[in-house]
């Protein structure tokens, strides 16, 4: 479920057309600082949470993302 | 591709077609660019001597860069704000000053060069608190200048400034008069009861009429869709000493009782202008709904419950449709031009869907017998009526009670739609087989409510037996637009006699078929 939204907002920020699993900083081209930016605020806008800079510096593939939103309650 | 000097990131804030500048890099000035944005902000710092030399030292880059770009291309600077610092002092006004020398001088380049236009940025950061402009965290991870939060908003505001600087404006604001321009209704209250001008409400139309006036000045034309007599308005004009809006200022209108859509074309075929330059005001929900149906192309925004609310409805109406960079002398004279040539056809043309527009609202008719509840109503009625009335006789409810004892048949109307309940809206009163009076209040006029309304009582009284009725039409000054309606219904006039009209109709031979969208209930 949350997966999915993920990949989702991912899908939305990086204006991409396909998507899966293994996107990440090196295979995404959209996915540069400024990119990492609007996926952060894209992110706190559809979950609801606040990011901290310490995690969004550790949030390079989709797995990182993952592993960070379920440390928030998020499942 | 528009290119963007800026001293914090701002990436995020531009559509595609907007490349950026290093982070207060005027080193690199394309040429290839369309345009050039200039959108630099107080730099964080804490030392507010420092901060202001800093600022003026950015209104140098933007004349440098200005003078480096060619007469040829455009370039729009956005003001400076007040988005962070904190001075220590009440008396140090170093950065207060500062900053508005900054927005000064671009005013000043401006002068001078008429390919820069300056944005107020102030228009949009005072929609917000202080603490919402920016997002520290955001600040400190990638030196975001403005809260990524207020993307959306920022985009919005921002392509609407730059097509204020294209000059891309309306052109037209078509008015309903009874409660949009005024307060009340003109046929029923009268040219000195109409609200305008003295307490609450009037002065809040007075105060809208002032305005419009104002905005007319600016080069955007007034006209009138309404349903009323013209006369009334003609003489209203004339007499009401309260209203600012006058014949004059008005280059078109179409007062009368045809459909709004037909109105509205025919004002704009008049005027030469474009329908998706038109902007409709009425504070009629289905008149809205009508125009918005039938022309998708003029702009129709709700009108205000409250007229303490019209000179917020003012503002947006400004700046969602008329606010333009800058008036020129050309806006002006135009507007004469538009009331010179305006000349004034009045046929009533028939909208060719009108029949849909009519399905889609879901017409409801309650026809009721009088009874001891609406027998006030259909006697207040009798008393207020003026313009759809088509004998005018004025009765108390201890008349009406006389009439139902005398063995009259009294029916009143209700009226409901998709947009709400009109309430009891009508009546007529029979007197043996003559149709004494029948009347209909203005509110509910434009559906063509009246045919189906006398139908269904013309169906009952057949079904009762009665073959032939007798009715009359005895004009006053109000009652002009039904001086034809026992025509239309199908009665022949029988004789006339010093202005009034005799009818007369056989029951049976006459069609009365109603339209199948009317649903009617008779109780």
């Amino acid at each position: 479920m949350m997966e999915e939204k993920i990949l989702e907002v991912l899908k939305n920020t990086f204006g991409l057309e396909e998507i899966d699993m293994t996107i990440s900083q090196q295979t995404c081209e959209a996915w540069d600082s400024m990119g990492q930016l609007n996926l952060v605020v894209d992110l706190e806008e559809t979950f609801d949470i606040c990011l901290e800079p310490d995690e969004i510096g550790q949030m390079k593939n989709f797995d990182d993302i993952v592993r960070i939103l379920k440390t928030k309650g998020l499942e | 591709m528009w290119f963007v000097f800026r001293n914090h990131t701002i990436e995020r804030f531009f559509p595609k077609g907007y490349a950026f500048s290093g982070y207060d890099d005027i080193s690199v000035i394309p040429e290839n660019a369309e345009g050039y944005l200039w959108f630099y902000q107080i730099p964080i710092k804490f030392n507010q001597g420092v901060i202001a030399a800093e600022i003026d030292d950015y209104a140098l880059k933007a004349g440098y860069v200005l003078s480096r770009i060619g007469i040829a291309k455009q370039m729009v600077a956005l003001t400076m704000e007040w988005l962070y610092a904190v001075p220590f002092a009440d008396d140090d006004h170093r950065l207060k000053r500062a900053i508005a020398n900054y927005n000064e001088s671009l005013f000043l380049l401006a002068e001078q060069y008429p390919n820069l236009k300056v944005i107020d940025f102030n228009e949009f950061t005072r929609q917000y608190a202080i603490s919402d402009l920016i997002d520290w965290k955001y600040y400190f991870i990638s030196q975001m200048g403005l809260n990524p939060r207020l993307t959306k908003d920022f985009k919005d505001w921002f392509s609407r400034k730059m097509d204020e600087i294209a000059l891309k404006r309306k052109k037209c604001l078509v008015f309903d008069l009874d409660n949009t321009l005024w307060g009340g209704v003109l046929g029923e209250d009268g040219i000195e009861g109409i609200r305008i001008g003295g307490d609450y409400p009037g002065n809040a139309f007075s105060n809208f009429q002032e305005a419009l006036l104002e905005l007319s000045k600016s080069g955007v034309i007034l006209t009138i869709c309404s349903k009323n007599n013209e006369r009334d308005v003609l003489e209203a004009w004339e007499k009401n000493p309260f209203l600012i809006l006058k014949k004059e200022h008005f280059a078109a209108y179409r007062i009368n009782w045809a459909d709004k859509v037909t109105n509205i074309k025919e004002i704009a075929e008049e005027l030469n202008i474009g329908l998706d330059s038109m902007v409709f005001i009425d504070d009629q929900p289905a008149e809205r709904e009508f125009v918005r149906q039938m022309l998708p192309m003029v702009e129709v925004p709700e009108f205000p419950n409250q007229p303490y609310e019209l000179l917020s409805f003012f503002r947006s109406l400004v700046e969602d449709y008329f606010k333009v960079y800058s008036v020129t002398e050309e806006d002006i004279k135009k507007i004469q031009q538009y009331r010179a040539n305006a000349s004034r056809a009045q046929e009533q043309k028939k909208y060719g869907d009108f029949n849909e527009f009519l399905r889609s609202l879901d017409i409801q008719l309650t026809v009721e017998w009088a009874n001891e509840f609406n027998i006030p109503r259909i006697a207040q009625m009798t008393q207020k009526v003026n313009q759809f009335n088509l004998t005018t006789h004025r009765y108390t409810d201890a008349e009406v009670r006389q009439f139902l004892r005398n063995g009259w048949k009294i029916w009143c109307l209700s009226v409901a739609d998709c947009f709400g309940n009109n309430g009891i809206t009508g009546c007529i009163i029979v007197n043996g087989q003559d149709i004494d009076s029948l009347l209909l209040s203005c509110r509910i006029l434009g559906k063509e409510i009246e045919f189906a309304f006398v139908k269904t009582v013309l169906r009952i009284m057949k079904g009762n037996g009665m073959k032939e009725i007798t009715a009359s039409y005895i004009p006053t000054a109000k009652n002009v637009q039904v001086a034809e309606f026992y025509e239309k219904c199908g009665f022949s006039l029988i004789s006339e006699n010093e202005g009034i009209k005799y009818y007369k109709l056989s029951l049976d031979a006459s069609n009365l078929d109603i339209a199948d969208y009317y649903h009617i209930t008779i109780k």
